[in-house]
């Protein structure tokens, strides 16, 4: 291969390497400290504040255009220009040139259009930012501190109470649903959010970075969620819609909940009617009242499907009542014929539903796609799970005890990798820096590969990187050693070269196979904290083959080889 | 570089006399403390890392706002998170010196409120531990400083008398009043109920909140049975693979000479492990893992080097060829020794509890791999040899 495209080779691995270490060091290096906090916060949390940060600048920018309309657009709220623009252009009417408070107040249909917009802005940027945390290299549990728990599927208390032996597929459904709803209280979970992943056949790992209260991480285990049945006010419904419409920036107060507007009488309050959108977020759809009073509490529930209907053809939801719910709920719908029954969790309204008759137990509703109805049916679930689950272990570290271990951590593998690449350059000269780039790039690899597959950095997998980081200056040694022994033997700088990298090959390519077999079998059977030693040792064995066989091989060649007469600097001594 | 190769052949029955010393040294420290100290990880039970340390604080909260109150060495920060972002006020420990002067600062901010049980406490002896960063809330959370006078490891026996099979160490210095203690799993006892009785005992022995949980680990029978059988079975498989690489790149000889030095290397760890009484954990194996690849790195480098000379020169002995090969790789052997325990000792005097650890195993693991892959690996290799070389002249004759 000639050197041009040995060179275009290099270069595209370390592009493609900067690529994916781009997000971790965009977070670490340029996002300030405070969107990251507001950032790491919960999706509802997320939505507080952008809600809060919307109605003030609605309520800022009505202020400003009341004292002087036309006043220059303070440079916070350029980021309302785009669509302001959009809206100018799709009226046909002419685009303003200076943009005024007053000018752009009119390049929104209503309050509620520039409000939606300001919201939407907020939102976005943060979960941008969110996403971008996501995809950064983070810290492993045990380094950063946090909670982790393993939890195991109950099969003989499942079997108990299903009265026979259930299969392993039946257990995997079982415990899939546990999951989704696990997945479903995160929202009431608050703070950071845990990962929640299936394990085996049986088996839930929940990773809970950061705060780990264990009085919460236990309700949020345990914890029904608060369902209950209240029956819709359609007047009132229609009267407060009226209301928000109007004014849309009496809806929430300044912390992003919804405000009660002073004519609702007592016993009646105002809801949202929520709808998950594609971020995740519960997503406001409209307002209800509803009766303060509770209908039916959800504890009554004993499960709920989803099926078709046998004649439409539509997506139902099916759920069962125990014996005391079924009479509560046919007295409330037997007297509640024609009007709106509301599913609420949580204060927030999940879905409704019209009362034809009166119902006892059974009980299927519907009027709703496919994906609503999936997730109704698992918000009635969430009064209990499919499986029950059982505490198979439940580790946690201080935050802060972690935190100051990384620190000190941090500190002494810098020093320690100062110490390596000084020696290097004092043991072999100009070729032993040759020896540090190729430690370095080897280290820029590695962690670009970690953060590309989206692994975590826990200690095991920084004793694979140390391990990994030693080789690959073993490997440089190696091949050092070798060309000194081939210049001591008679050979000319160019041919100790050449012989050197050629018989140092099969030794490198001996000592890291066998290891990489190791790495490998070690990654497919090991638990999992191997499983991440494991994998930085593979990916790091690579790595180094590459920076030292085709890296240090290519400058060495680009230094030496190709230019005639140039001396070849691998000792501070003759030989 | 060395004038005369290094005799390796010849110290053959010292290299192995010695390394069966260690070993046997050992075996008998196992025997003798009954065990490997295991840690959490492989021995199911609840283990919790407590602090005896009075209450000097203790901070509610009423009002809108998300507030997270969080203890660092230097700071005691609070984290507010509303419609306007987050806001967080750090109190520094030199500039608010004691309890009294941090319930002032607290009682300034909005919605905050604290009481002092103990003003005269000093600041930088506030603890963190389990439950922290802690949500600020109606029920008071309670800050723990560290007492000026040690809790005897005989008090904590005692209050946990009322659980039974309980094993108590202290950590540290007695000042510190910081022990481990640990429990097995009794028939139809959960995480969460052998938590809660412990939490009970304590509270009723040194008073409520005055525990404070440093760490807590719950392993499930299960799961500790899993860890060991998956450890070993990967080790296994790893080797046997590496058994039928190398014998396929060398001969049957180096192959199983390479294997039985790794399984020196692993042994001649444990032994250091049983002898130091440090905790065999997760850590251990990562510890393992990584001298093994050493280990093995090391020792193909050197058989690469004396199948080479064999090669080249087929009429000089194999003691002198094996001699040769070792010397010849010496200067790496040592570099890469040398580069390697630059990178680890840093870790393992200023790092602290797992990675330290870690660090201080590998260093052990380092010098025991160096000294198999130059010394064991090689006779080894020569015995082997020579054994296959006598019974081939004795088929021929």
């Amino acid at each position: 291969m000639n050197k041009r495209s040995r060179l275009l080779i290099v270069l595209v691995v370390v592009l493609l390497c900067g690529y994916f270490l781009y997000p971790t060091i965009k977070w670490y290096g340029f996002v300030p400290q405070q969107t990251k906090e507001l950032a790491t916060g919960s999706n509802v949390q997320i939505k507080e504040y952008a809600r809060g940060q919307a109605s003030r600048d609605l309520r800022d920018l009505k202020e400003l255009v009341a004292s002087d309309a036309n006043a220059a657009l303070p440079s916070q709220y350029s980021f309302l220009k785009e669509s302001a623009k959009a809206t100018y252009k799709a009226t046909k009417r002419s685009v303003p040139k200076n943009w005024t408070v007053q000018a752009l107040l009119g390049g929104f249909y209503s309050e509620q259009a520039l409000f939606d917009a300001i919201e939407s802005y907020y939102r976005t940027s943060l979960l941008n930012t969110k996403a971008l945390g996501n995809k950064a290299l983070q810290l492993g549990l045990d380094l950063r501190g946090g909670m982790s728990i393993l939890l195991e599927a109950d099969t003989a208390a499942y079997e108990a109470k299903k009265g026979s032996s259930a299969s392993a597929s039946e257990i995997n459904t079982a415990i899939r649903q546990d999951i989704e709803i696990l997945e479903n209280r995160i929202d009431q979970f608050g703070v950071s959010e845990p990962v929640i992943r299936l394990q085996g056949n049986d088996q839930i790992l929940i990773e809970i970075p950061g705060a780990a209260d264990p009085e919460r991480v236990n309700s949020f285990l345990r914890g029904k969620g608060s369902l209950v049945f209240k029956m819709v006010d359609t007047d009132l419904t229609a009267e407060l819609d009226a209301y928000y419409k109007a004014n849309p920036s009496e809806v929430y107060t300044d912390t992003g909940a919804l405000k009660q507007p002073a004519f609702l009488p007592a016993g009646k309050i105002a809801a949202g009617y929520y709808v998950s959108d594609d971020y995740g977020i519960d997503e406001l759809e409209r307002y209800v009242v509803i009766n303060e009073e509770v209908g039916l509490d959800g504890t009554h529930l004993e499960s709920a499907t989803t099926g078709t209907d046998g004649i439409t053809g539509r997506p139902v939801v099916n759920f069962h009542l125990d014996n005391l719910g079924g009479d509560i709920f046919y007295k409330l719908t037997s007297t509640n014929v024609g009007k709106t029954l509301a599913v609420v969790m949580d204060g927030k309204v999940k879905a409704m539903a019209t009362i034809n008759e009166g119902i006892r137990n059974s009980v299927q509703i519907s009027g709703f796609n496919a994906a609503e109805a999936n997730d109704l049916a698992i918000v009635l679930r969430t009064a209990a799970l499919p499986i029950e689950l059982i505490v198979s272990s439940q580790q946690a570290v201080g935050a802060t005890l972690g935190e100051d271990a990384v620190a000190i951590g941090m500190k002494a593998i810098i020093l320690g990798f100062a110490l390596v690449v000084l020696i290097m350059f004092a043991y072999y000269n100009v070729s032993g820096l040759v020896a540090d780039l190729a430690l370095l790039l080897n280290l820029f690899i590695m962690l670009s590969v970690l953060s590309a597959f989206n692994f975590t950095v826990t200690l095991t997998s920084i004793a694979g990187l140390i391990l990994t980081l030693g080789m690959a200056v073993d490997t440089n040694v190696i091949i050092y050693e070798r060309i000194k022994e081939e210049r001591r033997a008679g050979k000319s700088d160019i041919a100790a070269i050449k012989a050197g990298f050629d018989k140092a090959f099969w030794t490198v390519m001996d000592a890291n196979i066998t290891t990489i077999i190791a790495a490998l079998v070690l990654s497919q059977l090991g638990s999992s904290s191997v499983k991440g030693f494991a994998n930085t040792l593979a990916i790091g064995i690579v790595s180094s083959v590459f920076t030292a066989l085709f890296v240090s091989h290519l400058i060495f060649d680009a230094a030496i080889t190709d230019r005639e007469g140039k001396k070849l600097l691998i000792s501070w001594r003759k030989n | 570089m060395l004038k005369n190769d290094i005799p390796v052949i010849k110290l053959r029955w010292a290299a192995w006399g010695l390394a069966i010393l260690l070993l046997a040294g050992g075996l008998l420290a196992y025997i003798l403390f009954g065990g490997f100290n295991l840690g959490v990880d492989f021995e199911s039970g609840l283990s919790q890392r407590i602090r005896i340390a009075p209450v000097g604080i203790e901070v509610t909260y009423d009002g809108t706002q998300d507030v997270v109150l969080s203890i660092s060495s230097t700071a005691l920060s609070i984290e507010m998170r509303g419609d306007a972002g987050v806001k967080v006020t750090s109190l520094r420990f030199a500039d608010y010196p004691s309890a009294a002067d941090l319930v002032t600062a607290l009682n300034a901010m909005s919605g905050i409120t604290a009481t002092a049980v103990d003003g005269s406490l000093k600041s930088s002896t506030l603890l963190s531990g389990y439950g922290f960063p802690a949500t600020l809330g109606e029920s008071a959370v309670k800050l723990n400083f560290q007492g000026s006078k040690g809790t005897s490891i005989d008090e904590v026996r005692k209050a946990l008398d009322v659980i039974g099979n309980a094993k108590v160490q202290t950590v540290g210095s007695v000042e510190s009043s910081t022990f481990q203690i640990r429990f097995g799993i009794k028939d139809g006892s959960t995480q969460a109920s052998l938590e809660d009785e412990v939490k009970g005992a304590l509270a009723a022995y040194f008073g409520s909140g005055n525990v404070v949980v440093l760490q807590s680990d719950y392993i499930g029978p299960k799961f500790s049975k899993n860890l060991v059988s998956s450890s070993v079975l990967a080790i296994a498989v790893a080797m046997g693979l590496i058994l039928i690489y190398v014998w396929f790149r060398f001969r049957f000889a180096y192959a199983i000479s390479s294997l039985v030095t790794l399984t020196h290397d692993v042994l001649a760890m444990l032994t250091m492990i049983t002898l130091l009484r440090m905790e065999f954990s997760s850590t251990t194996i990562a510890a393992l893992l990584t001298i093994i690849g050493y280990s093995l790195n090391n020792t193909i480098v050197i058989f690469d080097r004396v199948r080479e000379n064999m090669e080249i020169n087929k009429n000089a002995t194999l003691a002198s060829q094996i001699d040769k090969a070792v010397t010849q790789s010496m200067s790496r052997t040592v570099m890469s020794a040398l580069t390697t325990l630059l990178a680890i000792v840093p870790l393992a005097i200023f790092a602290s509890g797992d990675i330290r650890l870690f660090s201080i195993s590998m260093i052990f693991g380092l010098v025991f791999g160096t000294y198999s892959s130059n010394f064991l690996a090689p006779t080894l290799f020569y015995w082997i040899s020579e054994a296959q070389d006598k019974s081939k002249k004795k088929k021929t004759t």
